[in-house]
């Protein structure tokens, strides 16, 4: 019988192969880049626009970037959607607060005429007031299902009064749906579709001539440089509970404004974030669900904006759980704070983050999203080495400064809802 | 073409293996025989809370996320009614440590009281995040008891009632662990950029000594055939109303399966769809509307759901969609449509497919409906379809008395 109570050797992942995209710059400046080594007939195409709601208000960011597809002169909304369902094509349309990415995915031998439909539509959009009002029913519809849920009001409250001083805290409310122009959608769409496209990303293994398509479609854009405007990220902790009574579990939100990964300290600070509520053996996890049971999940993160970043816990517990969680993450806080995290712990945590960091590497889509998330903050690969190396080299004794410097319970905003 | 290898272990355990050179992770996926269905009417719920439990330590290693992030790798599971699955990723060079900690667990679990008592308070509070806290949130909870009143179908994973997740026992749980986890009862899939001697070796040197069982012969009541509609008005303190339609339809892999998944995708699958495009677009008489098919094994479901407008009533709502499940019944579609949706499952394949994961898990999936070869041939069964299968089947399946229908209407609050 073999010893089942001996753990087999494992090996630490020293080095992660970074392969870059193909990068083609077209006439307008954009940048094309492009993962074409796959072995698969699927391909993915992004436009990346300069058409975040930091650049409006996040309701005309929405509504304009939803609306791309609905019709042009020509043809209806019905008849694009035809067109690209077709060539068994999807789209995908995501708008966040700092950019839109419209996305045209499909095979291979259909790609360009997929993409093709979805450029035309996107330049020619007349924003019909009968699409625009469809729309506008179902996102107010969609928006009173949601402003239900105990996690959605304690993530807009958190994230309003966070941000009370810049667009990132701006939220839409349901009265907002009936104050829509027409015009305002026409204006953003030719400020920052028409003339805000950013880049184009390509995975899928496309010919050269395909390529040279993407390239003239994209050239049907131009560029303005994408503009930065200085907001003030000051903020002043707060407690917020919202009530609401016949709810059978309370929302959680704990946070503070932080930084991004441009900053020196925010790849220690990571090890320090996972550590905490990072992953599924965390702290908070192992506490607050594996041990008292108070919630399906609780997890810890840094969310990464253009230009700052903001650490969350986040929780949803039982009713009669609340005050005790917050006193148990306090406790989780305060325990990292106080007492050096052994090394056996930190080890597993080390191997478990550069393990993560290969598997979100696999894969041309993969490879490409960490390129991304390097690029657009002025980064390039050498972070990821970077990386790895600050991680392999955090002490235990650096755990504890980094917590108590970045995760004191009274900078902290607390929200409550349920 | 995925390409695979099968062996089978003395015990009983079946084996696949999937090469994928282009990826530096590797995946231990094992999928047990067991669901939802295959629980006791008193004690529902049971599937998923034991799969919580899996977590818990087995018989000679305490803890089993711990070594496995230690290895930089990650895991997960998933209950459904029909069966239990978990996967772990991690490094390729350390395969071997995966397939540690789940043979271990195949082998025995370490029943600690204290586990239980933990997993039942976090099963609880999943249940009331999931189906409690939400907005139509036990949609399913209703529906599933108004479409099946035999099968096991009738409830959901998470079980019929907190209650009976509070009253679990560890002699239940002991009971439930004999007779569904054991070789016999398993199909673990391996993929990675691996060699299959080495893969061999290693399944050989963890598995090879766990006793094997005897599989339970599974006697579910079948459902009777439907032959009444059913509907069902309930009150929720919701925003707006939302109405659910549901026909009986073919399991997964029995006859008919693909013509009913083919007609859910002509009704409403996306925004060129029949439904979408008439309730939607030209009516204005919903905000939102889809079909789909539940995809389970035995008979199944095919779904209509439906988000009204606020001036629109059921009785109008209702008539329109009737009318056009009756152009479908009555006329043949135009071969162009039929293009179009299988163009659609061609590419929602080629996508799904992506990734070791998720082929590691179709290949389990597969096996157990009889071969895992389907994930290379579904999409030949998809194009043997005419419109004539579809306008038949569609006259099977799209019958009033083979419908149910949930109705849940906003609370009016003074």
């Amino acid at each position: 019988m073999i010893n089942r109570t001996i753990a087999p050797e494992t090996k630490t992942v020293h080095h992660i192969d970074f392969q870059s995209p193909e990068i083609h710059t077209l006439n307008n400046k954009v940048n094309i880049y492009s993962m074409r080594k796959t072995d698969d007939e699927t391909v993915r195409v992004d436009f990346v626009f300069d058409a975040g709601s930091l650049k409006t208000s996040k309701i005309i960011a929405q509504l304009t970037g939803e609306l791309l597809l609905s019709g042009t002169g020509e043809k209806s909304s019905d008849e694009i959607e035809e067109a690209i369902d077709r060539l068994g094509g999807f789209t995908g349309i995501e708008v966040s607060t700092e950019k839109a990415t419209i996305s045209a995915i499909g095979l291979r031998e259909h790609i360009i005429s997929i993409t093709k439909t979805v450029v035309d539509a996107i330049i020619n959009v007349n924003f019909n007031p009968k699409e625009i009002n469809q729309l506008l029913q179902s996102k107010k519809k969609k928006m009173a299902i949601s402003l239900e849920k105990v996690s959605t009001q304690a993530r807009r409250a958190f994230l309003s009064d966070l941000f009370k001083n810049s667009p990132y805290g701006d939220l839409t409310q349901l009265e907002d749906y009936d104050k829509i122009e027409q015009n305002d959608l026409i204006e953003f769409h030719q400020e920052k579709y028409l003339s805000g496209l950013q880049y184009i990303k390509v995975v899928g293994a496309i010919s050269e001539e395909d390529l040279k398509e993407l390239q003239t479609l994209g050239e049907r854009f131009s560029k303005e440089e994408f503009t930065t405007i200085d907001y003030d990220y000051g903020y002043t902790p707060n407690k917020i509970h919202i009530e609401k009574e016949q709810a059978v579990q309370t929302a959680i939100r704990v946070g503070r404004i932080l930084f991004n990964k441009t900053h020196t300290d925010f790849i220690k600070f990571s090890v320090v974030n996972t550590i905490l509520g990072g992953y599924f053996g965390s702290r908070l996890m192992t506490s607050i669900r594996e041990d008292k049971g108070y919630t399906y999940g609780i997890g810890s993160g840094v969310a990464q904006l253009k230009e700052t970043g903001y650490f969350f816990i986040s929780t949803e517990v039982g009713k009669e759980f609340k005050d005790l969680t917050l006193e148990a993450i306090a406790a989780e806080i305060t325990l990292l704070q106080t007492e050096e995290v052994s090394e056996k712990e930190l080890s597993l945590v080390k191997n478990y983050i550069i393990g993560q960091i290969l598997e979100q590497s696999d894969g041309a889509q993969a490879m490409m999203d960490r390129f991304i998330s390097v690029e657009s903050y002025g980064l390039d690969f050498s972070y990821y080495d970077e990386f790895i190396k600050q991680v392999n080299a955090i002490t235990p004794a650096e755990v504890k400064e980094l917590a108590n410097l970045y995760l004191n319970w009274e900078d902290f905003t607390i929200v409550s809802a349920g | 073409m995925v390409e695979f290898k099968r062996f089978k272990l003395d015990n009983g355990l079946r084996v696949i293996f999937h090469k994928d050179v282009t990826t530096p992770m590797a995946v231990v996926n094992t999928l047990y025989d067991v669901g939802a269905r295959d629980e006791s009417p008193e004690r529902t719920g049971f599937a998923h809370l034991f799969e919580h439990l899996m977590f818990g330590g087995s018989v000679n290693i305490p803890n089993f996320d711990g070594p496995l992030q230690e290895a930089g790798g990650s895991n997960n599971a998933f209950t459904s009614n029909d069966v239990t699955n978990y996967y772990d990723v991690v490094p390729a060079q350390n395969l071997e440590t995966a397939l540690w900690l789940e043979s271990d667990r195949m082998l025995s679990l370490a029943f600690t009281e204290k586990s239980l008592e933990v997993q039942r308070s976090v099963v609880i509070e999943e249940f009331k995040q999931r189906y409690l806290n939400q907005p139509y949130g036990d949609l399913w909870l209703e529906f599933r008891p108004l479409a099946y009143k035999v099968h096991p179908y009738q409830w959901a994973t998470i079980g019929k009632n907190i209650e009976h997740i509070q009253e679990a026992t560890m002699e239940e749980v002991k009971d439930f662990f004999n007779t569904h986890y054991h070789p016999g009862n398993a199909i673990l899939c391996i993929a990675g950029n691996l060699e299959l001697e080495e893969v061999k070796r290693l399944v050989n040197k963890w598995f090879a000594d766990i006793p094997s069982k005897e599989k339970k012969v599974r006697n579910l009541p079948e459902e009777p055939k439907q032959t009444e509609f059913r509907t069902k008005t309930i009150e929720r303190e919701v925003p707006s109303d939302v109405y659910t339609y549901g026909f009986k339809m073919p399991g997964k892999g029995q006859d008919g399966y693909y013509e009913a998944d083919l007609i859910s995708d002509v009704l409403g699958r996306g925004k060129s769809s029949r439904l979408y495009k008439r309730l939607k677009k030209e009516l204005e008489l919903v905000t939102e509307i889809s079909a789909y098919v539940m995809g389970s094994l035995d008979t199944g479901l095919l779904i209509i759901s439906v988000h009204p407008s606020d001036d629109a009533t059921l009785e109008q709502i209702d008539k329109e969609i009737w009318k056009i499940i009756e152009e479908l019944k009555s006329n043949l579609i135009e071969q162009s449509e039929l293009e179009k949706i299988i163009n659609k499952v061609k590419t929602t394949k080629a996508f799904s497919e992506q990734g070791v994961l998720n082929k590691s898990m179709a290949l389990a999936m597969n096996e157990l409906l009889g071969d895992a070869n389907l994930i290379n041939t579904e999409t030949e069964e998809y194009e043997k379809i005419t419109v004539e299968d579809l306008q038949k089947k569609a006259n099977e399946i799209l019958q009033k008395t083979n419908c149910s229908q949930l109705i849940i209407k906003a609370k009016i609050n003074d």
